[in-house]
């Protein structure tokens, strides 16, 4: 048996298949931080309220989280774990958004 | 050419070969992308399709739609009272073609072969069969009305909206000084909790804003109380529109007269009303009627992928679906958590196809904003987090999506600013699920 000739037909199929095949789910904190974009829009880029993406908000949410509630966010920042925040934080962060506020 | 494999070499093909292998073979045995297809084009049916596309990369999604655009519930009752026109409820399918690559079929999905995997599809040209290798059903409610002589084309429950809001809405505008609007609320579990009370609300407002004296709303529910915002309705009610609104609870309707506009109830029968905006009892929508049904008629579902027992690539998102929850503290359906649901679900059915486990560090959520009158609204926030779930004594009974409690889920104050609100929130939830 031709062994590179094997290699090279198996390379091939895996390329060929990774062009078909879809993308992996895996990166941390997306699925949490998508629950945001009904108010915030698709990505955190609006349209909606505050604009998220780009920004680093994890303060921002531990604050909203343990101080009296006041508005909806407050009750919202209450719906994750601080570590869920922190994965939501760093995610949003890496998102361009528009400059907007 | 040499015929042998140093240890570099080796390890590239080792770890291509564990690649096909972790390959599932719905996707290792195509030559083309796998193909989910989503019954429903509701705030969940569209944000899967919209979402699947985004983060899947080649995915083939196909939404089935019996309509050519969605008539969003969110926002109607102001619709209904002339406040909005249709055009601003109306959410057209064309950006998730355009800026997503969805294939959008209008017809009506009538069948699922499960064992063949392919859908139905009755369309104006015949029926088409789909193959899936998922599929995703969020075909919103479907009513269950009481005995008697039913007829929505006379008596508009306006609960899914479109022609039915535009009758009650012509209906609402026909109505004089000392004329009646009786309306009823579900019992829960039905679509939208607070919906049926912010329309008492509106519809009052509007009686009182035309100058329509002595002009009334009795809302006949089916419920021992208030079943959502209970501080804001109930001021509503007793305060904002006292004598006007005459709220009757524990009423279950025992049978409707369309024809005459009269209905029957264990605590209160009211003949010929001018209005009789009778809003049924709800289950899962049809398409699920071969699936596995709770005794209230929806689909209990795994929280992790909205899959089914039984059917490994069938999921069911929105307001059909039954989420296990800890007991008094249910899954709300509305267009804001069937949005929620349908991001998880996509998620998972993406992770099926490269051969990961779902993600349970999950969280979905439902907030929205309801008009008390044609300046103020309230608004409603509730969190669920996966992880054990309770029985009423607090004792675990399971996994699932438990609400957080923290505090009231209620605002604290009915304002203008909320109204203002309502519509940003909105205008993000339909470009969230349909742009």
């Amino acid at each position: 048996m031709d062994i590179s000739i094997f290699t090279r037909a198996m390379l091939a199929g895996t390329a060929l298949l990774v062009a078909v095949a879809p993308t992996s789910a895996a990166e941390p904190g997306r699925l949490l931080a998508s629950q945001c974009a009904q108010c915030h829009g698709t990505n955190g880029a609006g349209p909606g309220f505050e604009e998220i993406a780009g920004k680093d908000l994890f303060n921002d949410l531990l604050d909203m989280k343990y101080r009296p509630i006041e508005g909806i966010m407050d009750r919202q920042a209450r719906g994750y774990t601080d570590e869920q925040l922190r994965l939501i934080a760093d995610y949003l962060s890496t998102l361009p958004g528009n400059g907007d506020d | 050419m040499k015929n042998t494999l140093n240890r570099r070499q080796f390890l590239k093909l080792a770890s291509a070969m564990a690649a096909l292998a972790a390959v599932p073979r719905a996707v290792g045995a195509a030559t083309t992308a796998p193909r989910v297809v989503v019954v429903g084009g509701g705030f969940g049916g569209a944000t899967l399709a919209k979402y699947v596309r985004m983060w899947g990369g080649n995915v083939q999604v196909t939404l089935v739609d019996a309509n050519p655009n969605h008539v969003s519930c969110i926002l109607s009752n102001l619709v209904v009272t002339g406040a909005l026109p249709m055009s601003r409820i109306t959410l057209a399918f064309d950006s998730l073609k355009a800026n997503h690559g969805v294939t959008v079929m209008q017809g009506r999905a009538v069948a699922i072969d499960a064992a063949g995997n392919t859908l139905t599809v009755s369309t104006t040209s015949g029926n088409k069969v789909l193959p899936y290798d998922h599929l995703v059903l969020s075909p919103g409610i479907d009513f269950v009305p009481a005995a008697g002589n039913w007829n929505p084309n006379l008596t508009p429950h306006a609960w899914q909206a479109g022609a039915q809001t535009t009758l009650l809405k012509n209906q609402l505008a026909a109505m004089r000084s000392n004329d009646t609007f009786v309306m009823t609320v579900p019992k829960a579990p039905y679509r939208c909790p607070p919906g049926p009370y912010e329309r008492a609300c509106v519809v009052a407002d509007y009686l009182k804003r035309k100058g329509r004296t002595g002009a009334k709303v009795i809302v006949l529910d089916a419920n021992a109380s208030i079943t959502a915002e209970p501080e804001a309705f109930g001021h509503a009610f007793n305060v904002t529109h006292a004598g006007v609104i005459q709220y009757v609870p524990n009423a279950t309707v025992l049978s409707v007269d369309s024809s005459t506009r009269s209905i029957v109830t264990s605590a209160k029968t009211v003949n010929n009303a001018k209005v009789l905006n009778y809003i049924p009892n709800q289950r899962a929508g049809a398409i699920t009627a071969g699936l596995p049904l709770n005794s209230t008629g929806f689909v209990p579902v795994n929280p992790l992928t909205y899959g089914i027992a039984g059917y490994p690539n069938i999921h069911v998102i929105g307001d059909s679906c039954a989420v296990p929850s800890s007991d008094g503290k249910p899954v709300p359906k509305s267009g804001h958590m069937a949005n929620s649901e349908a991001k998880i679900c996509a998620d998972a059915i993406i992770r099926s196809f490269t051969g990961e486990a779902p993600d349970k560090d999950i969280a979905t959520s439902s907030a929205c904003f309801s008009p008390i009158t044609n300046k103020t609204s309230s608004w409603l926030s509730t969190n669920f987090i996966y992880g054990d779930i309770f029985d009423a004594s607090g004792n675990v009974k399971g996994k699932g999506m438990h609400r957080v409690d923290a505090g009231e889920a209620e605002a604290d104050m009915i304002d203008g600013d909320s109204y203002q609100d309502m519509f940003i929130w909105a205008d993000s939830m339909f470009a969230d699920s349909y742009s």
